[in-house]
């Protein structure tokens, strides 16, 4: 994913100061992004900057997984110790499960896992079917893709599609006419990694159009900015898939203070980086606008979390510009 | 169909009944009775899939439960048979999740603790919450002793409490060694250490030891001491522990953290602190327990 090659500062685009000030009151919604792989400062700077909920969709871990425990572990994570994680930080921790795939490439634990799937898509706050699709575009991805589609269809959850980086257009194209193909209904289905090649089409057929504002391989802010200019801002939402990977957990708050500088209506913003991530998702019946209102009760037990986040009698707030550690 | 009741006690099916009791009201009355219905097919046929779904599904099926709803059942430890248990401030869904494990039919062990076990495997923050607050609740209990340890290790603050506090298990069925990592990781945790059941009955020497250990390590780091340490002390007070607490006590400004020293020390057969507290006699006010936990302490008898 990530690219460690040099790259001409030029070629960058002009540099503009971070000023979170513009998004200040702001209340965002990143409907994708892997905070497994991310640390508590970056939890702290996203409730900082206004980030109240997250989705985690299930993902690859960076290496295959050589096992099923693996898999259980990895997906009893997302529904457990990360969902704490989160709520110590008064963020709101949905996630959505699904075999990825890069990984429905290894058939024999493909499909142990298909066996898997049931007992955690309908736990408390998982809110989708995800992430899926093609990645190579091979047939067992095809095979797992539909399978899942299934499984979304029979549970009534709204299904995370992953598009694949390579033969990007094809691909995208491909798992839309797929999912219709199986009598899903496209209001249900969430196309993410789109780009200006992929976007109208989506959003001809009545899907969810997602973004994922990620330097170097996938969308720049930019960019974003021009397409919600170009489309408005129905059924597009904007994440950051923040991962293992050279990512911003802060794409959407960024993208929004963008927003704000290029004029566009408050409104439009609050859509693409709130609003649609809650209509889609909610979808699940997992949640709703209520829910990201009442406030996350960072209660005495979670705020002294002990060998956890917060340990037990420490300020909950480390400070950053301090060399001295107490 | 064999009687779906078959291997409840008289005592069990009436406390069942009356958990249920308090459920009915905070539940829109259709929801309640596909429940029921749920759990009654749950009594004839415990079939792993089924309870998983049950169980899992509660907060999907039980729309009309208030989410934020806790609740607080006064008689619920008054149950004969096993082990009392303690409702206290509960999410509505935590009780109906341990109602409905109640309601597994008598099963032979191996067959009972793996069915439950399965939903430990896969249970997501708030199920562990329920099964581990379901502990003394759960047939054969001296079946429970791991999972209960190692549901201690958990870094999810609610299920550790779940188990922590107001928990009659831990105490009943814990061997020296792990409950004295219960009590110690309650102190590093911050959980509200008088509502641990068995503090009193368990307290032991090793703990003792442990505790003042950790109160020079805390002291040294200049952090707060919780002052319930110094009452697990008291009985315990030795050399080393009476220069740290003879220190806090002429130093400490914490009332609290002084009382609590005080207290121990007139508790205490340790000569030097016994001495200690005759020869200061302005001390005395610091042994009023009005508004400390440990009030009632000496009449407590777990």
């Amino acid at each position: 994913m990530c690219n460690y090659n040099e790259r001409d500062r030029a070629s960058m685009g002009q540099r503009v100061a971070l000023e979170l000030d513009l998004v200040k009151g702001f209340r965002f919604f990143d409907p994708h992004i892997h905070m497994v792989s991310r640390t508590t400062d970056d939890y702290q700077a996203m409730a900082d900057a206004g980030v109240v909920a997250v989705i985690e969709p299930a993902f690859w871990v960076g290496q295959p997984r050589t096992g099923i425990d693996t898999f259980r572990d990895y997906y009893s994570s997302l529904i457990g110790w990360e969902r704490f994680r989160a709520s110590q930080f008064g963020i709101k921790h949905f996630c959505t499960i699904g075999l990825n795939s890069r990984e429905a490439n290894n058939e024999a634990l493909a499909e142990e896992v298909m066996e898997l799937l049931p007992f955690f898509i309908y736990k408390e706050g998982v809110v989708g079917v995800g992430e899926i699709g093609f990645d190579d575009q091979t047939a067992a991805e095809e095979k797992y893709y539909r399978l899942q589609l299934e499984l979304a269809k029979e549970a009534g959850l709204p299904v995370q599609v992953h598009t694949p980086h390579r033969d990007k257009t094809k691909g995208t194209s491909r798992s839309m006419d797929i999912a219709l193909e199986h009598g899903l209904d496209p209001g249900m289905v969430i196309i993410d990694h789109n780009t200006e090649e992929t976007v109208k089409e989506v959003l001809d057929k009545g899907f969810w159009a997602a973004f994922t504002i990620y330097p170097f391989t996938k969308m720049g802010n930019e960019r974003m900015v021009e397409i919600v200019k170009q489309y408005g801002p129905e059924r597009i939402l904007v994440n950051s898939a923040a991962d293992w990977g050279i990512s911003d957990p802060l794409a959407v708050p960024k993208t929004a203070a963008l927003m704000v500088k290029s004029g566009l209506p408050k409104a439009t913003i609050e859509q693409v980086c709130y609003q649609n991530a809650v209509a889609a998702f909610s979808q699940s019946g997992q949640l709703d606008e209520a829910m990201l209102n009442e406030k996350t009760s960072i209660d005495q037990g979670k705020k002294f979390a002990g060998n956890s986040v917060l340990r037990g009698g420490q300020q909950p707030r480390r400070d950053a510009d301090s060399i001295i550690i107490s | 169909m064999n009687d779906v009741n078959a291997g409840f006690s008289a005592e069990r099916m009436v406390f069942q009944e009356w958990v249920a009791n308090q459920i009915a009201p905070h539940v829109a009355e259709g929801e309640w009775q596909a429940l029921l219905d749920q759990v009654d097919r749950l009594r004839a046929d415990s079939q792993p899939h089924r309870l998983a779904r049950v169980f899992t599904a509660i907060p999907r099926n039980l729309k009309s439960v208030d989410k934020d709803l806790r609740i607080t059942l006064a008689e619920a430890d008054k149950r004969t048979g096993q082990l009392p248990l303690v409702v206290t401030d509960w999410p509505l869904v935590r009780l109906i999740r341990v109602w409905v494990l109640m309601n597994i039919p008598a099963l032979e062990e191996t067959a009972y603790v793996s069915l439950i076990e399965r939903l430990f495997k896969y249970g997501e923050m708030e199920e562990l919450a329920a099964l581990y607050a379901a502990l003394p609740v759960y047939d054969f209990p001296s079946a429970w002793r791991l999972r209960c340890t190692e549901g201690i290790r958990s870094n999810m603050a609610p299920v550790r409490q779940a188990i922590m506090v107001n928990n009659h298990y831990p105490s009943q069925f814990l061997d020296e060694g792990a409950w004295n990592q219960l009590v110690l990781k309650a102190f590093f945790t911050d959980e509200d250490i008088p509502h641990i059941i068995g503090l009193k009955q368990r307290n032991n020497a090793r703990l003792a030891e442990a505790l003042v250990d950790y109160a020079y390590e805390l002291h040294a780091a200049k952090r707060t001491i919780n002052p319930m340490l110094w009452i697990l002390v008291a009985p315990f007070v030795d050399e080393r522990a009476y220069r740290l607490m003879e220190q806090i006590i002429l130093k400490s400004q914490q009332l609290h953290e002084r009382k609590a020293i005080a207290y121990a020390f007139q508790m205490s057969s340790y000569r030097p602190a016994t001495d200690f507290m005759t020869g200061n006699s302005e001390l005395t006010d610091l042994l009023d327990t009005a508004d400390t936990p440990w009030v009632g302490w000496p009449e407590q008898t777990n």
